[in-house]
Parts: structure tokens; sequence; C-alpha cells
């Protein structure tokens, strides 16, 4: 099994405030990975920072090798938990833009996937609700082919036919060259889906398992177990 | 890469920019029209419309400089930079990207005011004789300076663009900066820019005054025995189109800098 | 219709249970192909890795053949299915036995209430 994703070290400081403190995991290519915390335990930041958004204070990461950059850009396929599309564009522009800056990203594909949720390609984003801007960010993410999928929050704010349709869609373009990594606090929806768990605790790595051995070794579910650690 | 992002910065601006000169042509036809059908006697017409014209003409420039704003904050400093800046490209390029398409905008509105004069006021032989007049401008200047004619008429042009440059990039270094802080951005950014500016005002005095006691301006008088005035010229240009670059340089080494090291988005 | 699981125990050993059944029953007779993982997996609303897993355990088991170039089969072997399944039921039946042991009931006491029981569903 390759390494998909390698942090050494990582820490990320705003100020005085201490958001990551020496993050050090190594990820394997090939799974669904639960990236867990309540808000405000540094999830976002973890993910800023693969994105390059961010620049680690300290510590490095490595995508397939890559520090994050240029190169790691071409691999990587983000949906942030903001809503970042240009509202002038309707959908078909905004398709078109993929298409002409990435690669690996295929527009039958997210035709077909905006199709399913029944979302129209010529409307312009401006005249669209927050749920529908934040599907349509959802078919243009996994319409591409890429080697590691982060997803912040993506069923944070959507309706439950929605979140089926997501975890649907998640299961499908799952293959084994590829990797999800998907943040969240709301972890029975999902569990069934994710091969392994990270839990992150206050920017510390607290956990790292897969989702089974938890089972086996705890005999609890990995919501129960999350609930138990981050009680308050 | 940078052709993809030129092609969508224009895409951008050009549903704004276009439709804008196309409004500007229309009223300067209509105050034409209306100068040209309205009787001596009748004032008003003509009055309002030319109202409406200049209120156009300002408004284009305060787009323009809105626009020129508006695309490098909204676009790269908002929500909207979780997509840019995860393009698989480089943040420098990001910037060029904003600069070359704002100097291009700025120019163009210039063209389109003059368009939009020519319009309002030339007739046919208007125009011809202007470019008649241009010509033999061009004419004389030839033969006063000769082949360095051209050179003073690229040296300008260059100046235009590199002062265009470094206003811009004064601007852009100055979000960037005021993007650093948590809170109250938009007037973080004005300081910025009233710091920026103060500093280049500072290094500008001191760069005149370190010539001033290195007696360049003896040097060059002297060498005007010698050399001639059009050297002198030259040499003047140079020195502000090095000075605006520098400036230039600065503010893009800044704002790359944020912007590659320093994001800080919401 | 996703498949629901019990939360203290691996999902992967629950696909397992719950395909076994599913070729007990005779939803999946001897001999029929089965869908493909990804398909499965989606009908489960599982991770395709974990239904990987537990198929890898079935066929382990013998309860299922892959072909290479076709896919993955129930076993033709009427007889390993009918072991596997006389297997299953002894195991739950030992598990039951263990635990009324437990409440203190003698043999003769568990086979008169399970044959008075058997004799009332006949009805």
């Amino acid at each position: 099994m390759s390494t998909i994703l390698e942090c050494k070290g990582l820490t990320k400081t705003f100020g005085r405030k201490k958001v990551l403190s020496n993050i050090d995991l190594e990820l394997e290519t090939g799974k669904i990975i639960g990236l867990l915390g309540p808000n405000g335990s540094g999830k976002t930041t973890f993910i800023k920072l693969v994105n390059d958004l961010l620049t680690p204070t300290a510590g490095e990461i490595r995508i397939a090798g890559f520090k994050p950059g240029v190169e790691s850009k071409k691999i990587v396929s983000y949906l942030p938990e903001k809503t970042y599309l240009n509202e002038w564009m309707k959908v078909e522009q905004i398709i078109e833009f993929f298409s002409d800056f990435y690669e690996d990203f295929h527009a039958d594909k997210a035709y077909e996937m905006l199709q399913k949720l029944n979302l129209n390609p010529g409307d312009r984003l401006k005249t669209m609700s927050k749920g529908m801007k934040e599907k349509v960010q959802l078919c243009l993410v996994m319409a591409r082919q890429a080697k590691l999928y982060l997803l912040d929050e993506p069923i944070g704010g959507v309706d439950p036919a929605a979140r089926d349709y997501i975890l649907e869609t998640i299961i499908n373009n799952y293959n084994k060259d590829s990797t999800i990594i998907i943040s969240t606090h709301l972890i029975a929806d999902i569990e069934k889906v994710l091969d392994y768990v990270i839990f992150l605790k206050d920017g510390e790595l607290v956990l790292s398992s897969f989702v089974d051995e938890i089972r086996a070794e705890q005999g609890k579910s990995v919501d129960k177990l999350f609930k138990e650690v981050f009680k308050c | 890469m940078l052709r993809k992002l030129l092609k969508y910065e224009i895409k951008a601006t050009a549903r704004i920019f276009l439709p804008l000169y196309a409004v500007l042509f229309s009223i300067a036809l209509i105050n034409r029209l209306i100068s040209f059908i309205s009787p001596l006697e009748v004032q008003a017409p003509k009055i309002i419309s030319m109202i409406i014209y200049i209120t156009i003409l300002v408004g284009m420039f305060v787009i323009t400089f809105v626009m020129m704003l508006q695309r490098f904050y909204k676009n790269l400093l908002t929500e909207e930079g979780y997509l840019m800046f995860t393009l698989p490209t480089l943040p420098w390029k990001l910037i060029v990207s904003k600069l070359f398409i704002a100097i291009m905008w700025t120019i163009a509105s210039g063209i389109a005011a003059y368009i939009s004069i020519f319009i309002i006021f030339m007739d046919f032989t208007g125009i011809s004789s202007l470019f008649t007049a241009l010509i033999e401008f061009c004419g004389k200047l030839y033969t006063l300076f000769g082949l360095s004619s051209f050179l003073f008429t690229a040296e300008i042009l260059l100046t235009i663009l590199i002062g265009l440059a470094s206003g811009i990039l004064i601007l852009y270094a100055s979000m960037a900066i005021g993007h650093l802080f948590n809170r109250h951005k938009i007037l973080a950014s004005i300081g910025a820019f009233i710091a920026l500016s103060t500093i280049t005002q500072i290094l500008f005095i001191l760069l005149v005054s370190i010539l001033h006691s290195l007696h360049i301006h003896d040097i060059l008088l002297e060498t005007t025995n010698f050399l001639n005035m059009e050297v002198t010229v030259h040499l003047g240009i140079w020195f502000i189109i090095l000075a605006a670059g520098i400036l230039a340089t600065g503010y893009f080494v800044i704002t790359n800098y944020i912007l590659s090291n320093r994001l800080n988005l919401e | 219709m996703p498949w629901n699981f019990e939360n203290d125990r691996p999902i992967y050993i629950q696909l397992v249970e719950r395909i076994q059944l599913l070729i007990f029953s005779g939803t999946y007779p001897a001999g029929t192909k089965l869908p493909s993982v990804r398909d499965l997996a989606n009908e489960a609303a599982v991770n395709p890795n974990t239904m990987q897993r537990a198929l890898a355990k079935l066929e382990e088991d013998g309860l299922i053949i892959t072909q290479r170039t076709s896919g993955r089969f129930v076993t033709e072997d009427e007889k390993m299915i009918k072991k596997a399944r006389d297997k299953l039921v002894q195991e739950q039946i030992n598990e039951f036995l263990v635990k009324i042991q437990d409440l203190g009931f003698g043999k003769e006491e568990v086979l008169a209430i399970i044959t008075k029981m058997l004799e009332e569903m006949k009805i």
C-alpha cells in the first residue's frame, strides 16, 4: 500500500493560539477516512493546510510525496465548507472552468450528477439557494478523478435525501487508487461508509484506527466512542 | 495556466465593460443627434444629454477603478479565493492575470472615452484633419530627433504601462496587507495604502537627495556639453521607468509573499 | 434500502452473516452470480472495502467462489451450503442452550417447553 498523505510534527498557531499541535500521521491509499472532532478541534485548519491555503507553523505535509503546491493541487479535489463559486456564472460555465483547469475533471460525469440532483445546468448560481450551491460544488468535486478527495463537512447542512445521495456518490466513486477524507461531527450517519477514523481533540490527534478494529476491541460503535471521548 | 487565467479574467470583466462602453457610445451618439436636430435657440435637451453623457463618462472611470479593486479583493481574498488558490497554479500567476487585465481595461476605458468624444464633436473632415495633423506631428518629431523619436514613443508608452502597473500593484499590496488582519480588513487595507504611499514618498525623497548629493545634475549638465539635450531627456525618462519599475516590483513581491505564505481566508 | 447494523460488533462480521442468510434462505441460490462489490456496498450503504472483506471471508469459508473473468458466484456445492447452514443452526441453538442452562432449566424441562411451543406454532 502506498501512502497518500503524510504529516510529520504538523503544527499551526494563530497568534498565540495553537490550533494544531504536532500531528504525526500516515494514511494509506484506497481508504475512506473520517476526520472526526467537535467544532473547533482543528479539522478545517488541517484540511486547509493540506490544500496549501495555510502555511504550517512547523512540521511538514506530503501528498503522494509532493509538498502542498501545484503538483499536489492537481491530484487533490477539495470541497470547502464555504460556497466558493463565482456568483455571476451559470452552472455550465463553472463546469467549463473546471474542465479547463483540472485535467482529471469529467464534465459528462458532472452533468449526470447534476441531473440526478435535479439541478439545471443553465441556471445562474446567483439565483440558487445555499443548499443548491453546495450540491453543485459536490458534483464538481466528485466529477474529478482525483487521488485524494478532501470533503469538509459535506453532510452538515443538507437534507436527508441529499445526504443519502452524497454517501451513495462517495461509495460509487470510490476506487482503489483514490482516498477520501471526510470531516464531520455527525458520525452516526457515515460510520458505515468509513474504513478508518482519525479523532482530533483541541488540535491533537487522540486516535487513529480502523472502524472495525474499534468495534471489535471496544465492543462499541465509533459514534459511541466519539461521544465518550468528547463528552464535556 | 496563465493563459487560461487571463481568459477567465477577461470573461469575468468583459461582461461589465463591453455593455458599459456600448452605453457610453450610445449616449455620445444621442448627444450628437440632439445637437444636430435641435434648433439653436433650444438649449435644454442639449444640456441634459450632455450632463447624462458626462455622468456616464465619469461613472465609467469609477467603475474601471472599482472593478480593479473588486476583481482582486473578491476573487482572491473572500470565499472565491478557496477556488482560485486550490487551482493547480502559482499565486504569482493569479496576481499577474489580474494585473494585466486591469491594465488592459484602464487603457480601453481611456480609448473609449476618446472615441466617445470623437462621436460627439468630430465630423469626417475633422477626423481626417486630425490624422493629417498626427502624421505631420510624427514627421516633425522624426525630423527633429530622427530614429530616436521611435525610442521616445516606446519610452513614453513604457512609462505609462509601468506607471499603471505600479499604481495598481500598490493597491493589490495594500489589500493583501489589510487581509492579514482578522477584523476590519477594509479599514486595514486603507491604512496599508497610506503607509505604503508614505514609505514610497520617503524613499523617493531619499533617492533624489542622494542623487543630488552625488551632483548627478551637474554631471548631466556637463554632459550636455559633449552629448546633447536628447540623451539627458532619455536618461530622465529611463530614470522614471526604473523608479516606477522598482516600486512595482516591490509591491508585487509583498503581494506575492502574502498570498503564498500568509493566506488568511475566512 | 440500507441494511441495519448492531453498534457493538464489527460491520464486516455482520455483513458476512447477512449474506450467509441470503444464501441459506434461497435469495441467492446455489450457483447464482452475486452483484458486484460496488453494487452490494451501495445496497447496504457500507464502505466497499468492508464489503470486500466480508466477501473474502465468505470465500475463505467456501460459500462463495470467485471466477476471475466473470465475477463472484454462490458455490454450486449444495452439500457445502447445507453443512454451513447446519453449522449456523447448531451454533445458535448451542448459544441458546447455554443461556437457558444458566437460568437453571434442566434438559427435560427445556425439551418439554420447546415441544409444547412447537405444537402451538403448528396451529
